[in-house]
């Protein structure tokens, strides 16, 4: 912490040839601001300036968390495990590797129809892809479409990266265990033969990483020249220009790519899947009744524990079902307004004590 | 003269100065000395080149950085960038290595300037020209090429070059005069004497042809034909030749050796009580970090030990990572951790602390209430790392003369043969107009009488140092009051001038000392010429007062004037002379010659024939005494040390309200220790100290309540040092123990007759005792210098005794009553930024290092990061550096004026109140409840499910930013919460800094970065904006971390207000700034106001006063003893030993 003025002090400490006090005066600027007298706003944080907002704080979040509480009890959410590890699921099948392609279906019923919009998203348990080593495991210029980063991606992707000596696209673990099973929605009516539900591929991702994150490498209108020189991902079927049949849904820029890319926070998380979308004012997106739904399974998750489930949810103006925020507000709220309450009678019967206590001194 | 005349000259050591002088040889001229001669080995000296910098253009670099790194700080921070780069870690070197980089080039930077300032002033010394003697020619070279043995000729006003032996100067006398205001302030003038035998050689020719050898040092030069030096041979680098045409000298010291040079070396650096307490955090913290990064690497092994955790199919090592062995393995993954929660501990935390240290020193020498008119003088600050300690002082040693009082001497009266004359208002050498001539208290005194005082005001215009200066040029000018003859009256000793002043009043006036003729004009106007004899001493003699005579001088004594006897002594011619034998002898004795001078001197000043005594009065500085009465009410102890008596000192610490009508005065002097023994004194003061203290126990905490008894000690320096004296069974703590606790008990303790050293030793017992008391020490004379040094915070009093003090002083202030807002606001107000400072820093590094500890569990231990590197780059670094910065140098929790009105508020930050560590622990716990709130907020709202109104996903960037935005605000906002003076520079750096954070991250977010390789952020913070449920959290989170705080404040305020708080309670409403001083400026001495200007014009005075009284073995007591002076040879540079106090009349 040695901040001394050391140099000032040895310096007219010995003076060169011309001696001499130099008697300048050195008074100071009287400027508010060098005297330490800015005008100033001074609050004090007393009971009695206090009580007011911690009363404005209890009537404000009160009701916003009744709004929130109520919006998000609205909205309908119905969660389907197809994970199948229990011997009665019908998915129970597809646990062992040698049966390919597995198909397996879950009937289930939707006790109140869905209105409006419809999300749906698969959500996987104990899937770590918030681990460090997954996380960076990418390479976000290849991603962007940089040739040469195409061909020699980064080495933040090993061991994922080279594969028979042609370089990986899309390189990294996190591409590489991209979720690959097929999920098809049937509403299982009155007739004997269920209706498909239209499921919309486009719109999950985030427009800026559709349109400027992510980006196929520069070429002719070939996608398959423009990868030319890379291989596939070790555990994918198919290589990533045949993601899609849509050519603005293929390679790098396929939705269901980029939302597999954006790593989960958590452990338990869900990603989007497809939109439902409504189709007239007068129909229920989904109306009540019996839905099957038909999974192609392909992603191996008991190896670690883990789940899959298919969830259908409505969305609000604050997204999904999620009833911390709503019980939060209402809960610091009233808490608030209880303490208001409380330092009232504290600064009551304070005020009467302190007056008698001046008195006596 | 005798050309080809060998001369032998011997230089002894001075005591106290070993490493200044060795044992050398010095050929004067650089000739060898004559064939015969024993083995003549050239001795090889430093040229005469100054070098005060630290480093030269080649070294610069490499020597500033280990320098820089070998504080723990920095070293630790290297450590952790180097981790970085070896190692495979969570996060860039970059989030590391640019800050350090950023402190170490400013650092640098700071030091390369200081040390480039240096480097100038050097060269500008050593390139100056200095005329040289060779070959009896004189020769212009540089300074820097002068070697030890080459004849130097210097004229007026030029600074000697290097340390030099006086061999002639052009006056007959072989004297010549010198000022040493450059080196320690004082401005009068010394006279130096040249060597004896080489006085004569006056041209450049016979100076060359000189041959001579000066042999100095210890090594016991016992021949009988080398010729003594003396210091009043030796001139010193630095000093000024002054009313001399030129002078010669030889170099025996140049360069670094001289004693400028190696006074240059610096004092040992003092500590704050707050970085003491920052430094035992800091280790709290390490460990705190060491015992998380255990923890997670532990808990990382266990959850790994299942495979498909460590290594799931969708997430594979690479196959170097396999065959790594697990002990590496798992070091390594410690580090990762290490460098994960590395900045727990922030590198800008230092950089902060450093840049509130040095910017908010400016405050202090800013300041102009401290600025002094008279002088032209503000406070000057040395060392700014001490700032905040100004606020913990705990006690205050002081010394009295020049002080607590101005040094301004006035003389008052003079006795003689039982009449009082009494010179009306003079002061300082000018009259109030309505004072004219003498006041006696009793006329018409006999012819016998009168030869008597004329002898007696002869004696007093005679005997003394007192140099006339006929211009007005000399600083500060005072005319003579008689107006007919503008002499002005200089002289190391304030008392001296005012004699002689005094003397002039009533009818004597000093004129001028001519040809070794002192000339005076008498009350008839006649010019009378005494023979200038060189004897001059002071002594301290024990002799019996006339009755009347003892009375004046005791009553004097009590109101705090300073007494002075004159006796005289008839000698005729041959007595002198024996006696003028007699002291060369002594003189040139080469042992012992102090003690054989003393031997001279007891025999000569016996059967002395008293004349009369005067009194001086020192006045009390201007508000001295309202000061002290704050200080006190600050809970500050006072102690006075003093060299003088014991009354006068006593009648100033009542004049200044140290002691009131109601303490009662405990004794601890010599006089009593001779009655009883040492032992039953101290038992007996203990008792009565202690039965007292222990039943006014309960309200203790009152402080000086009217019933609550005061106890006042006095002691002098020889009880003292009998209390400090190890006692021979070794149980020396014993009388220590007692002693301080007496000491604590007291309200004010006096120290009187203390020598320098003893000051020190004083405040060093304090120092140690076992509470481990913060101590100041404040003074203005080169005798308060080693306490200043001792204390640990040394105040200088920039004062008339030159600037010793204020140089080796951490603060030095222009009068003793800028001390009460240098601590009572000042130090206040560092106190309470600087531990704000401290505490929110290690708080907001909580917050923000907590939640990344808290992800790991969610993570799998993988030291993944919760926020970007960008983020964690600058979230010390730019989000919240400044109004952290700001704060600590603006935050004033109570007015200026309430601080200065209320002394008590001063209670409330004493014993580092604010740094305790119930508060650290209250700041971490916080600190620890806004982390989880962030943390879990976050997780609660993102855990499996969506937050947009499209239904898309957010990944665990959007996560880190929704945690890392809710943190800035509730970490700025916390801070807001804490300011109690909102200027408009607070307003702008808190919102701004706000404003710069979401404006930063709109940018970061918003542009692919081409140079980084991840764009992780891509509109990251813009998506996470454009959710409604984030804002809601954020406004939710933000709310729920400050509310604790704000409840825990509020309730503190309402239920436990500290004495701060009712004041800040109670002036809530707007105050009338302008009557702040009406009420005590009314509290001083009336006679202040019609005091003349004093003018600083004798800027020193010589220790004659403060430092003779020590000196006497034998305690003297008033009634039966004068206060006199002793023999002293000072060892200080001025090397002056002025003043004779009893009087030869020839």
């Amino acid at each position: 912490m040695a901040m001394n003025y050391n140099a000032k002090d040895e310096v007219d400490g010995g003076p060169p040839c011309a001696p001499g006090g130099t008697a300048k005066t050195r008074r100071p600027d009287n400027t508010a601001f060098k005297q330490q007298r800015l005008p100033a706003w001074q609050p004090i944080l007393t009971a009695g300036t206090v009580l007011p907002i911690f009363f404005i704080i209890g009537l404000i979040f009160i009701p916003i968390g009744i709004g929130i509480f109520v919006t998000s009890n609205n909205i309908r959410e119905i969660e389907i495990d197809y994970t199948g590890t229990e011997p009665s699921s019908p998915c129970n099948k597809c646990l062992s590797p040698d049966v390919t392609p597995c198909i397996c279906t879950i009937n289930f019923t939707l006790e109140k129809s869905f209105e409006g919009n419809v999300f749906m998203y698969y959500g996987l348990s104990n899937f770590y892809q918030n681990h460090r080593r997954y996380v960076k495991s990418r390479d976000d210029s290849q991603l962007n479409g940089d040739s040469s980063a195409l061909l020699n991606p980064s080495k933040e992707c090993e061991p994922y990266r080279r594969n028979e000596d042609k370089p990986i696209a899309p390189c990294g673990a996190i591409a590489n265990s991209m979720f690959n099973d097929t999920l098809e929605l049937f509403l299982i009516g009155n007739d004997s033969y269920p209706v498909p539900i239209t499921l919309k591929k486009k719109g999950i991702a985030w427009w800026t990483d559709k349109n400027v994150k992510f980006r196929n490498p520069p070429g002719g209108d070939n996608l398959e020249e423009r990868f030319k020189g890379t291989t596939k991902p070790v555990n994918w079927l198919n290589p990533v220009y045949v993601l899609d049949s849509d050519p603005d849904n293929n390679g790098f820029i396929n939705e269901d790519f980029i939302v597999w890319m954006r790593t989960a926070a958590l452990p338990t998380f869900r990603k989007l899947y497809r939109l439902i979308e409504r189709k007239s004012d007068l129909h229920p997106t989904l109306p009540a009744g019996r839905y099957s739904l038909n999974i192609t399974y392909n992603y191996p998750v008991h190896y670690f524990d883990g789940r899959k489930r298919m969830i259908l949810s409505t969305i609000s103006w604050m997204g999904g079902k999620n009833p911390f925020l709503g019980i939060a507000y209402i809960a610091v709220g009233s808490i608030s307004f209880l303490l208001g309450v409380v330092l009232l009678v504290i600064n009551h019967k304070y005020r009467n004590s302190s007056n008698t206590a001046d008195i006596t001194i | 003269p005798d050309c080809s005349r060998l001369i032998l000259l011997s230089f002894p050591q001075c005591a106290g100065e070993e490493n200044w002088v060795d044992s050398r040889t010095i050929y004067v001229g650089h000739r060898e000395p004559p064939p015969g001669a024993e083995a003549y080995i050239p001795q090889r000296y430093p040229d005469n080149r100054i070098v005060s910098s630290k480093y030269t253009f080649w070294n610069f670099i490499p020597k500033n950085l280990f320098e820089q790194f070998r504080r723990v700080a920095n070293f630790y921070f290297l450590i952790i960038f180097l981790v970085q780069l070896i190692i495979d870690t969570p996060t860039s070197p970059v989030t590391s290595g640019l800050p350090l980089f950023f402190v170490i080039t400013v650092t640098a930077i700071k030091q390369g300037y200081e040390d480039w300032l240096r480097h100038k002033a050097d060269n500008a010394m050593n390139q100056c020209p200095v005329h040289f003697i060779q070959h009896g020619k004189l020769v212009r070279k540089q300074s820097r090429k002068l070697r030890v043995g080459d004849i130097v000729m210097v004229k007026e006003d030029e600074t000697f070059p290097c340390d030099l032996i006086f061999l002639s100067s052009n006056r007959g006398d072989g004297t010549c005069h010198v000022t040493t205001a450059s080196l320690d302030g004082e401005s009068s003038h010394k006279t130096h004497y040249a060597v004896q035998d080489t006085k004569g050689f006056h041209t450049e020719e016979d100076i060359g042809g000189l041959h001579a050898t000066i042999e100095s040092g210890a090594s016991g030069s016992l021949e009988t034909d080398f010729m003594p030096l003396g210091s009043e041979n030796l001139l010193l680098r630095g000093a000024t030749l002054k009313n001399t045409e030129k002078i010669f000298g030889v170099a025996i010291y140049t360069g670094m050796e001289t004693k400028m040079a190696l006074n240059y070396q610096s004092k040992s650096q003092k500590r704050s009580a707050v970085e003491k307490s920052m430094n035992a955090f800091l280790i709290v913290y390490l460990c705190i970090l060491i015992s998380k990064a255990l923890i997670n690497t532990v808990l990382k092994y266990v959850w790994q030990s299942e495979p498909f955790r460590d290594e799931p199919w969708y997430n594979q090592k690479t196959e170097s990572e396999r065959q790594r062995n697990l002990f590496l393995r798992a070091f390594t993954d410690f580090l990762a951790f290490m460098v994960l929660f590395n900045y727990i501990i922030p590198v800008s935390m230092y950089v902060t602390v450093e840049m509130q240290k040095f910017l908010g020193s400016y405050f202090i020498t800013w300041d102009e209430d401290m600025f002094d008119e008279e002088t032209g003088e503000g406070p000057l600050v040395n060392t700014s790392d001490l700032n905040e300690e100004l606020g913990q002082v705990e006690y205050i040693f002081t010394d009295k003369t020049g002080t607590l009082t101005e040094n301004n001497m006035e003389f008052k009266e003079c006795c003689i043969e039982g009449h009082v004359y009494v010179p009306h208002v003079i002061c300082n050498g000018q009259v109030l107009p309505e004072s004219s001539g003498i006041d006696m208290i009793d006329s018409s005194p006999s012819v016998n009488g009168r030869e008597r005082e004329e002898l007696f005001f002869r004696a007093l215009c005679l005997c003394h140092t007192v140099q006339v200066k006929d211009n007005d040029s000399v600083d500060g000018p005072r005319k003579s009051p008689d107006g007919g003859t503008s002499c002005v009256y200089i002289s190391s000793s304030p008392d001296e001038v005012a004699l002689v002043e005094g003397v002039q009043r009533l009818g004597f006036t000093y004129l001028r000392l001519k040809d070794s003729y002192m000339e005076l004009l008498n009350r008839e106007n006649h010019v009378e010429r005494y023979v200038h004899l060189a004897l001059r001493w002071k002594r301290q003699v024990l002799c019996v007062l006339p009755q009347f005579i003892r009375a004046r001088v005791e009553r004097n004594a009590v109101e705090g004037l300073r007494t002075l006897c004159v006796a005289y002594k008839r000698l005729i011619q041959e007595e002198y002379e024996g006696i003028c034998k007699l002291l060369q002898a002594a003189k040139v004795a080469l042992q012992d010659r102090e003690k054989k001078l003393a031997e001279a001197y007891e025999q000569i000043e016996k059967d002395l024939i008293l004349l009369g005594a005067t009194a001086v009065e020192d006045r009390l500085q201007e508000k001295a005494a309202d000061t002290i009465e704050a200080l006190q009410k600050a809970g500050i102890k006072v102690w006075v040390l003093t060299g003088d008596k014991m009354e006068t000192a006593a009648a100033t610490c009542y004049a200044c309200k140290l002691f009131r009508r109601n303490t009662q005065l405990l004794e601890l002097t010599t006089k009593r220790i001779e009655e009883q023994s040492l032992h039953d004194v101290l038992f007996e003061l203990s008792k009565t100290v202690l039965r007292h203290s222990g039943s006014l126990t309960r309200d203790n905490f009152s402080g000086l309540s009217a019933d609550m008894q005061d106890y006042g000690l006095i002691i002098d320096g020889a009880a003292l040092s009998l209390i400090m004296k190890p006692r021979e069974d070794g149980s020396s703590s014993n009388y220590r123990e007692l002693f301080l606790e007496i000491c604590r008990s007291c309200s004010a303790v006096l120290c009187c007759r203390m020598a320098p050293l003893q000051k020190a030793q004083i405040v060093k017992l304090i120092k140690f005792s076992k509470e481990h008391p913060i101590t100041l020490a404040v003074g203005d004379g080169a005798n308060d210098v080693s306490m200043i040094l001792e204390a640990h915070v040394g105040i200088g009093v920039i004062g008339k005794e030159g600037r010793q003090a204020a140089r080796n002083s951490d603060y030095a202030i222009p009068k003793f009553k800028h001390l009460k807002k240098m601590l009572l606001v000042h130090g206040h107000f560092y106190y309470i930024r600087i531990s704000e400072l401290v505490q929110y820093f290690f708080y907001k590094n909580v917050c923000f290092i907590f939640p990344q500890f808290l992800y790991q569990f969610f993570c799998g231990f993988s030291q993944q990061t919760l926020y970007d590197t960008a983020y964690l780059t600058l979230y010390n670094i730019s989000f919240t550096s400044l109004p952290i910065l700001l704060y600590s140098l603006m935050e004033q929790h109570i007015g200026i004026d309430v601080l200065k009105r209320d002394p008590t508020l001063y209670r409330d930050v004493a014993k580092n109140a604010l740094l305790r560590w119930r508060v650290f622990i209250y700041w971490t716990l916080l600190g620890l409840f806004d982390a989880l709130v962030f943390f879990f907020g976050a997780y609660f709202m993102f855990e499996n499910t969506t937050v947009t109104s499209n239904g898309q996903i957010f990944g665990n960037w959007t996560f880190g930013t929704l945690v890392f935005t809710v943190m800035v605000f509730t970490v700025t906002l916390k801070l807001a919460l804490d300011t109690h003076y909102w200027t408009w520079i607070n307003h702008f750096v808190i919102w701004g800094s706000l404003l710069f954070y979401v404006v930063f991250s709109l940018l970061w977010g918003g542009v692919i970065w081409p140079f980084l390789n991840y764009q992780r952020m891509y509109y990251v913070f813009i998506q996470m904006l454009s959710s409604g449920p984030a804002w809601l959290a954020i406004v939710l989170l933000v709310t729920i971390s400050l509310l604790p705080d704000v409840l825990k404040k509020v309730l503190c305020r309402q239920l436990w207000p500290t004495a701060t708080e009712r004041v800040q309670n109670g002036c809530a409403q707007p105050r009338d700034r302008d009557s702040e001083f009406t009420p005590l400026a009314s509290l001083q001495s009336p006679g202040y106001q019609s005091t003349c200007p004093s003018a600083a014009w004798y800027s020193s005075r010589s220790q004659q006063v403060t430092l003779a009284a020590w000196k006497g073995k034998v305690s003297v007591e008033p009634p039966p003893a004068l206060s006199g002076s002793r023999h002293h040879c000072s060892s200080s540079p001025s090397h002056s030993c002025p003043g004779s106090r009893v009087q030869l009349l020839v």
